[in-house]
């Protein structure tokens, strides 16, 4: 049995070794989050955009370590391809083909340094595109390189 | 490719349950070659939805590389090798055939082949057919809750993701006393559907009724046909082999999805995503000559060009060409009886050359005066990139009664891929913006391995240690920044350290009842960049498979009746890389029955296989698994039988 001792042997510095690296170096585990659901956040789901109107965006987006970037997307939902992710279901009207839909799409930094930050972005509606359903799509990633997403159901009215 | 799974070390990546790739000690995709009768299997292997093109019955006999071994297989063999070798050539004189009838409630599969093999005194042939398809397949939860959406399933089916697979291939060949050639002709064919509530991670809804019909493959899909051609020649002299082989495989790949518009791409008129076109020739060359039956002295060449051609609304590579050639020569020294000494030297160079590509929609930029222009943006340039490496090997063996000691150190390398140069659009299977490096080098990679097997008439025991360096791992990294909405990924790359092993122990209690068990771990880390400190991707948790496996006393009617139980047990894998998730740990129990049904003394007897996969219907997720990211756990209990019958 003289033999198994050595493999005993070899077997427990083979899992030391692996115990040893678990004493790593801190790394940021956690994603950022991103709401719309508070009271002044914008737009809140269903909401109605009037053509020719200007709107600010808002939306509170928090991170453990430090926040990076944003971006902000706006397309037509004629097709009813996607819908949001909010707790009341925004009820979508027939689906259409588009003729000039509107496209928004904007990505900015997060100031250097912040852990918690309220994203602010002026839309003006132009008074010529296709009303109807519409999606707001929002994200926002770390430093890390952590993505966080949402999504709010919009309608452009007249 | 599942059924590999239980070998240590070695698991697979899935796409739903028509589709996997293997994965060997944490690395697959590019990182691990497939061989085929000496030949490269060439697709998209690099894809994260593309699963192994290859009739999975017309396999008989698999070697598997854990390691590096770039030097006798070239780029890719990285990480390992899955060396599929051709089956044995029949007896002189002889006809004989099988026909296989699998079935499956998970995923309702029907799956049928059959073969047939014969030969005279020195001609032979070989030809077998496969039908398979399935349904979409089943989980053990009724919602599946993803980036805070909440996706209710029918009948616990993962929407859409039913598929068919029309395989065949024809062998015939002559064997002589001096000489052997082989011609092998294969065709594979399938249809897999995706999952219809995400398309890849974007979450989709739908006008189709997917609900309607559970065997039906609605869009997103993908369809992928691959033709290959393998001719083998072998030269017998005394203490002297030469083996030419050729290889022409053609691999068609299109991805469906509903058109939609993103960004200011409007919407597309067809459902062509992607299209993958490609030609890859192989050429090898290897000769070995024995001397003295001291040295055994191997040298060859290997050389490939491939032609890689796109369509298709979404752009993510362009077209490029590729060649790679390289120079090998090994020996193998029989210093004693027991005491065998291995080593070996590569040279490779390769060449990749992409064309440009230029959007078909217009975006509006910015100009120098400040004013916005619409252009059809350049995503990609007429490039021609050159690479050189070399790998090599030393081992030493030490082979005596019941006692294996194997060490071995070798260097290993990959060309990078075309994706990991010239991607610069947006993946919108992953809905993300992915973006290659043009001054990538080529990867290389050092590891360490011992192995040490005992084998013995009660106990059996192995272990196998590794270390594995790598100077400069290629990563697509998510980065902070945004592109057009997007967040972009970019291939960088990074110092890596890897390690981990397997142990294997073997219980013989009795004639009749054994046991088996094994244990495996793989611990990576970005020692440098942007990511430095986490892990890599889809780096498999630590895990154990014990099998006990009983045999029965054999009946007139069932004969070699033999019932395996398989209990797996995976630990959590915490540690994770943006974009995973954490995946906690689970229990599986898998049961297998099988036996000879005997009905006449005259005909072979039927084999008969029955199997419960995830026995007590467990919710789990698979950390290695692609459906992982969205959320979406591992199938539901499933029984399967498979009945053969050889004539």
């Amino acid at each position: 049995m003289k033999s198994y001792n050595q493999w005993s042997l070899l077997l427990l510095g083979f899992f030391a070794l692996a115990l040893v690296s678990c004493t790593e170096t801190e790394i940021d585990e956690e994603k950022p989050t991103i709401t719309v659901n508070y009271s002044g956040g914008f737009p809140q789901t269903c909401e109605n955009l009037s053509r020719g109107q200007s709107y600010t965006i808002k939306a509170k987006v928090a991170d453990n370590l430090e926040l990076a970037s944003y971006s902000i997307e706006m397309h037509h939902n004629f097709d009813h391809h996607t819908h949001d992710d909010q707790e009341d279901p925004c009820e979508l009207e027939p689906i259409t083909t588009a003729v000039n839909p509107f496209n928004f799409s904007t990505n900015n930094n997060v100031p250097e340094g912040l852990t918690n930050f309220e994203i602010e972005a002026v839309v003006t509606i132009p008074t010529t595109i296709d009303t109807g359903d519409y999606h707001l799509a929002l994200s926002v990633t770390d430093v890390t390189g952590w993505q966080a997403r949402t999504s709010v159901d919009v309608k452009i009215v007249e | 490719m599942q059924t590999l799974r239980k070998i240590p070390g070695v698991s697979t990546i899935t796409i739903g349950s028509g589709q996997s790739k293997p994965v060997i000690r944490g690395l697959g995709f590019n990182r691990v070659s497939v061989v085929q009768n000496g030949i490269k299997h060439e697709a998209q292997q690099w894809g994260n939805d593309h699963g192994l093109e290859i009739d999975q019955y017309a396999v008989e006999d698999v070697q598997i590389i854990k390691g590096p071994a770039s030097l006798l297989y070239g780029s890719d063999a990285i990480g390992g090798v899955i060396d599929i070798r051709p089956p044995q050539t029949p007896a002189k004189n002889t006809f004989s055939g099988d026909i296989n009838l699998t079935g499956e409630t998970n995923n309702e599969l029907i799956g049928v082949s059959s073969s047939i093999v014969a030969r005279n005194e020195n001609w032979y042939y070989r030809a077998r057919v496969t039908y398979r398809d399935y349904a979409d397949y089943k989980v053990p939860t009724d919602r599946v809750l993803y980036d805070n959406y909440v996706f209710e399933l029918a009948d616990n089916r993962i929407r859409n993701t039913a598929g068919n697979e029309t395989n065949f291939g024809l062998t015939f060949g002559f064997i002589g006393e001096r000489f052997k050639a082989e011609t092998s002709l294969s065709n594979m064919n399938g249809n897999n559907g995706f999952f219809a509530n995400a398309h890849g991670l974007e979450v989709r809804s739908s006008s189709i009724d997917y609900d309607a019909s559970f065997r039906d493959v609605d869009l997103p899909f993908h369809e992928v046909n691959h033709f290959k051609w393998i001719q083998n020649f072998q030269f017998f002299r005394p203490n002297s082999t030469l083996q030419i082989d050729f290889g022409f495989q053609n691999n068609e790949r299109t991805e469906q999805s509903e058109p939609v518009p993103h960004g200011f791409m409007p919407k597309p008129t067809s459902s062509s995503e992607r299209v993958f076109s490609k030609n890859t020739y192989t050429l090898n060359l290897h000769n070995s000559l024995e001397n003295r039956g001291v040295h055994e002295l191997s040298f060859g060449f290997n050389g490939e060009i491939q032609n890689n051609r796109i369509g298709g609304w979404g752009f993510l590579i362009p077209s490029f060409k590729r060649f790679t050639a390289g120079i090998f020569a090994f020996d193998h020294i029989r210093l004693s009886e027991y005491l065998h000494l291995q080593g070996g030297l590569r040279y490779d160079i390769g060449r990749v050359t992409t064309d440009s590509y230029v959007d078909w929609f217009q975006t509006p930029v910015e100009n120098s005066l400040g004013i916005l222009e619409f252009q059809n943006l350049q995503r990609a340039s007429d490039e021609d990139l050159s690479f050189g490496s070399y790998s090599g090997s030393v081992g030493m063996s030490y082979l005596k009664d019941r006692t294996a000691l194997k060490f071995n150190l070798g260097k290993s390398f990959r060309i990078p891929l075309a994706n990991e140069l010239a991607s610069d659009g947006v993946n919108y299977h992953m809905y993300r913006f992915e973006r290659g490096q043009l001054d990538l080098e080529a990867e290389e990679s050092y590891q360490f391995d011992f192995e040490w097997n005992q084998s013995g008439e009660i106990l059996n025991f192995g272990f196998s240690p590794f270390v594995n360096y790598f100077t400069n791992f290629i990563y697509l990294n998510p980065t902070a920044d945004y592109y057009e909405t997007l967040q972009v990924y970019a291939y960088q790359q990074a110092e890596v350290l890897r390690y981990g092993g397997e142990v294997s122990f073997g219980l013989t209690i009795n004639r009749s009842l054994s046991l088996d068990s094994s244990v495996e771990y793989v611990y990576a880390e970005q020692l440098e960049g942007p990511k430095k400190g986490f892990t890599l991707p889809f780096n498999p948790p630590l895990s154990s498979l014990f099998s006990l496996s009983k045999s029965f006393e054999t009946g007139e009617l069932f004969r070699n009746i033999r019932l395996i139980t398989d209990y797996r047990i995976t630990a959590a894998q915490n540690r994770i890389v943006p974009p995973e998730e954490k995946t906690p740990g689970y229990q599986l129990f898998n049961l297998s029955f099988l036996s000879e049904l005997n009905l006449s003394n005259n005909a072979e007897p039927i084999n008969l296989r029955f199997k419960i996969n995830n026995l007590f219907n467990t919710k789990y997720f698979d950390h290695t698994s692609f459906y992982r990211l969205i959320d979406v756990p591992e199938p539901a209990r499933n029984f399967s039988l498979s009945i053969t019958y050889n004539f």
